[in-house]
């Protein structure tokens, strides 16, 4: 039941929109499918990520605007709608990625005094 | 399940991003449908593959909704849409809570709009709350008012009150336009409006040399005063008007706002009243005065009153003649405002909260049956993706709806309530405010209809959003254990519908009881047929006595020969009117008491037939007649109380006293007694009767009399025949007041009427509302029970077991709320004894009836869904499952 997902959702959210504009700085321009698909396959099979909740991800980066979407067809023809890294996103992605490391780190260290 | 979120969603606005969305989605879709395609899936397998990989496609559209704008207006935008449609579906469920909440709004709002009037409404003074009224005081009569001498020592004497003015009811006749009018105003200390902290709009205040006796005479309009006999005329300061035949310089014009205890339609400066008035100067002389002073900064209320008491006994030592018994009572001036009717309005706005109590049960009571009704669609919509706040959020949503519906239809009601109330309040007690729906009255609705609103949209909400999910949708729509939660819910309402209803009956049951008695005390007087008018003579042609008689005989003589006139009187101290006068008396004989203790009868100045006219009954001796002139040997008639208390088995009849005390300095008038009357009601039919004194008119000539006529047929059509002959007699002498005997007396018990009346709707209404409440959980229990009744009746229940059984579960929640009812209206109708007359707030033949009463309409409402319920064809109430 989603209301019970909702506490985890909040803590990946952050991360979701990093690994977002990440995917997306790589590969650039990518549909959301193509999105997904290629969060699964860097994480193998730790991040399971139920496609959907994708979608609230690149609207909220879209309002922000850090990507920008634009329809076109796919290789095979098929109506996609395809996302791509803006400026503004791309500074977000470096200072989010600078904090995401300072954090990591802290947390890394934090877990290690602990053990 | 597509087609309700498909039609949810066609139902919005900005219909584009849904578009997009589901484009967007369905793309995504196709994309994985695609992948796992070339990976050598079968189509139809693909796609249910693809639909399973991407997650439940409406929690994500309910996600990215979420995200995608001001989620909250949004949905709140779409429940309004959904809860307007849910209504419109259920019409019954709508309308019976529109307007139980209407009725019990509406209710609500009226009676706040009366006791906001009268009792909230700030005063148009600086800082009211430190404005003090001060009476003297005698143990006999309680209040009484202040002699100028007394309250001249007073001012100069007292620390705590900086300030003091005097406020003296003063009448005149207003000639010089198209119909003569008596019109009422003040006296007043030039001090007053500044004190008050009041300025004139026009023109100018009063000056501190008009106190002198003598001043030149003066007037400040009242604002309507102004309006309606000068036309608003900015230029009217200077201009004269004749006030009993003096010419009064208008100096101002007071604010519209201004207003006091009594209506006012001019003030003079005490100068003014002053001239050629002997009352002025008597120490022993109160006429119609109260005293208004302003608390210096810092001094309580009890510090004030205890220099004030320390001022009074000093004078009552230093001028035993007049003031020997008399103290001194201090009340904030809101007080002076309201004293009458209070009770009355708390008492009633007490009962009207405990009505919308009831329509808030009630409607509760209809949103948890409702709710259990659609706990599939609950949980349906939680299992698509709502939220629990959502919910609670949409039945808010629903709620506020009917609340408002019901607000908007209360306050039309109340409109018309408060124009119905306002008419049962007599003038008198309104003191110059008025009774309307404003921004304060709206305010407190508006508040009102926000608390109902979360009253009865959260307790449904949670319990309906507790429910467990899985359960609900597995039951297939059985929801026992829902409704076996909000049914202690609603009995609980129901319990406690039944126990506010009796607390209501009882109250109106009380009143009623004691109003019949009231009304049935014998005031000693019989009122059918009579009518009333107060006149008083005021020009200067009717200064000499022979003058004033001459008028009132041929009055009298032409109102006698009107056709349809039984007999006509003038007399002065009406019962139950305003109008008394009292004085000390000697009897001849007796052992002089101190100056206090004389007996201090009221006295009444009547002509011949006063006795017939008004139904007085005469015990021994004889009445006045026309041979009782001023040439005569005075006489007099005392009342039954008199003779009882100073001459025991005596006959007064032959005995003499004299009015006053005795001096050495005067030959005693003494004054003959001719006749025992029977006691009448003065001062209200609750109040004790009180020694009298009658007094020919011929030997004692009043000007202010009220003329009484008795009429062989309805009295008020003769209304216009004796104001022709009034002004055949003389064409400037205006009437005032004019009344049936019988509105006098259903005046005198207004209080107690408005009580009775409005106290009996609102029972009546509690009453039904009480019985749609049992009548809805008995026969929605009667609903869910019918399989259950179904399998009794084919195991061989008989129908009367089935009946008694269902009926028992209404009467035991009836039996427990009518116990808790009786407990609470022991302790609460406490509150209404001082309006209640020879009935105790206990009464146990009131509280029997209520509770029969009440008993008997639970059985009646769980009578006809229990009839219903054996009607169950037991074989389709089975297979209906």
């Amino acid at each position: 039941m989603p209301s019970e997902d909702q506490p985890r959702a909040h803590v990946l959210q952050g991360t979701l929109d990093l690994i977002v504009l990440r995917t997306l700085a790589t590969m650039g321009p990518q549909h959301a499918y193509g999105i997904a698909a290629r969060i699964q396959q860097v994480s193998g099979d730790v991040l399971s990520l139920n496609q959907g909740t994708l979608y609230p991800a690149l609207v909220r980066l879209e309002q922000q605007g850090w990507i920008r979407g634009a329809w076109a067809r796919t290789e095979n023809n098929r109506d996609a709608k395809y996302y791509s890294i803006t400026r503004s996103g791309q500074k977000a992605l470096s200072l989010e990625t600078r904090n995401w490391r300072r954090m990591a780190g802290v947390v890394e260290k934090l877990l290690d005094e602990g053990a | 399940m597509r087609r309700f979120f498909a039609r949810l969603s066609n139902l919005l606005r900005p219909a584009r991003a849904e578009r997009e969305m589901s484009r967007e989605i369905e793309a995504h879709v196709a994309l994985i449908q695609d992948d796992l395609e070339r990976r050598g899936m079968p189509p139809v397998e693909a796609r249910s593959a693809a639909l399973w990989a991407y997650g439940g496609v409406e929690q994500a559209k309910e996600l990215h909704r979420r995200e995608r704008s001001f989620p909250a207006f949004e949905q709140t935008v779409r429940d309004f849409r959904h809860a307007l449609r849910g209504l419109r579906r259920s019409p019954g469920f709508t309308l019976t809570a529109v307007l139980t909440l209407a009725l019990g709004l509406g209710a609500n709002t009226a009676i706040f709009s009366v006791m906001y009037g009268i009792l909230l409404r700030p005063l148009p003074y600086h800082d009211a709350a430190r404005l003090i009224v001060l009476n003297e005081t005698t143990p006999k009569v309680g209040r009484v008012s202040v002699s100028i001498p007394n309250f001249q020592d007073w001012r100069t004497e007292s620390r705590t009150f900086p300030e003091m003015a005097v406020v003296n009811s003063v009448g005149f006749n207003l000639t010089g336009i198209e119909q003569p009018e008596t019109i009422s105003g003040e006296a007043v200390s030039p001090g007053f409006l500044r004190m008050l902290g009041v300025h004139p709009i026009l023109g100018r205040d009063f000056d501190a040399s008009e106190e002198k006796p003598g001043a030149a005479p003066v007037a400040l309009l009242s604002y309507p005063l102004w309006q309606s006999h000068f036309g608003g005329d900015h230029n009217i300061v200077g201009r004269t008007m004749a006030l009993d035949g003096r010419g009064f310089t208008i100096i101002g014009v007071l604010p519209a706002s201004f207003r006091w205890t009594e209506k006012v339609d001019m003030l003079e400066p005490t100068g003014v009243w002053a001239a050629g008035n002997e009352a002025y100067n008597e120490r022993g002389d109160r006429g119609d005065t109260v005293v208004v002073g302003r608390l210096a900064p810092r001094v309580s209320l009890a510090q004030a009153r205890a220099e004030m008491e320390g001022i009074t006994a000093r004078l009552a030592k230093a001028y035993p003649v007049t003031n020997d018994g008399f103290g001194v009572a201090l009340r904030p001036i809101r007080d002076a405002y309201v004293s009458e009717i209070r009770p009355a309005i708390l008492v009633l706005f007490g009962a009207v909260t405990l009505v919308l109590l009831i329509a808030c049960a009630n409607v509760a009571n209809l949103f948890l049956i409702r709710a259990s009704g659609r706990s599939r669609e609950m949980a349906l919509r939680v299992a698509m993706g709502a939220t629990r706040g959502h919910l609670l959020a949409q039945m808010l949503v629903e709620s506020f709806i009917l609340t408002a519906l019901g607000g908007l239809t209360g306050l039309a009601l109340a409109i018309a309530a408060v124009r119905g109330i306002g008419g049962l309040i007599p003038q008198g007690m309104l003191a110059g405010t008025s009774i309307t729906l404003n921004g304060p009255t709206l305010m407190f609705a508006g508040a009102v209809v926000t608390l109902a609103t979360f009253a009865f949209g959260v307790a449904p909400a949670l319990a309906a959003g507790r429910s467990n999910i899985q359960l609900e949708l597995q039951e297939g729509g059985r929801t026992a254990n829902v409704s076996a939660r909000t049914g202690r819910w609603r009995a609980a309402l129901v319990v406690a519908e039944f126990s506010l209803s009796l607390i209501l009956l009882v109250g109106g049951g009380l009143m009623m009881t004691s109003l019949s008695r009231l009304l049935s005390v014998d005031a000693g007087i019989r009122t059918e047929r009579v009518l009333t008018m107060q006149m008083t003579l005021r020009t200067a042609q009717y200064s000499k006595a022979p003058a004033i008689l001459n008028f009132w005989d041929q009055l009298l003589g032409r109102v006698r020969a009107l056709p349809g006139v039984q007999s006509a009187a003038l007399g002065t101290g009406v019962p139950l009117t305003d109008d008394h006068s009292r004085t000390d008396i000697t009897i001849e004989g007796m052992e002089l008491p101190k100056p206090g203790g004389f007996p201090h009868p009221d006295v009444h100045i009547v002509s011949p037939a006063y006795l017939s006219t008004l139904g007085v009954r005469l015990l021994r001796g004889r009445e006045f007649t026309g041979m009782d002139t001023e040439k005569a040997p005075p006489i007099a008639m005392i009342n039954a109380h008199l003779a009882r208390q100073f001459f025991d088995a005596r006959n007064p009849v032959g005995q003499r006293f004299m009015f006053g005390h005795p001096s050495a300095k005067r030959k005693p008038q003494w004054v003959t007694i001719v006749g025992v009357v029977g006691d009448t009601k003065l001062y209200g039919l609750a109040n004790p009767s009180r020694l009298e004194v009658y007094v020919p008119l011929h030997q004692d000539a009043a000007e202010s009399m009220t003329l009484l006529v008795k009429s062989a047929g309805a009295p008020a059509p003769l209304t216009s025949a004796i104001r022709a002959a009034i002004v055949s007699v003389d064409k400037d002498q205006p009437v005032f007041e004019t009344a049936t005997m019988e509105q006098i007396v259903r005046n005198s018990v207004s209080p107690q009427r408005i009580t009775f009346i409005l106290l009996g709707a609102f029972s009546a209404l509690a009453l039904v509302l009480a019985a749609i409440g049992i009548y809805g959980v008995v026969s929605y229990s009667v609903a869910q029970r019918r399989q259950e009744i179904g399998i009794r009746m084919a195991l061989g229940a008989q129908p009367s077991e089935v009946l008694r059984m269902v009926i028992a579960q209404g009467a035991r929640l009836a039996a427990i709320g009518l116990i808790i009812g009786i407990v609470a209206a022991l302790a609460l109708t406490r509150l209404l004894a001082s309006l209640l007359y020879s009935v105790s707030p206990s009464d146990p033949a009131t509280f029997a009836t209520v509770t029969v009463v009440l008993a008997l309409t639970a059985a009646a409402a769980s009578y006809i869904p229990a009839r219903r319920s054996v009607r169950v064809d037991p074989m389709r109430a089975l297979r209906c499952e």
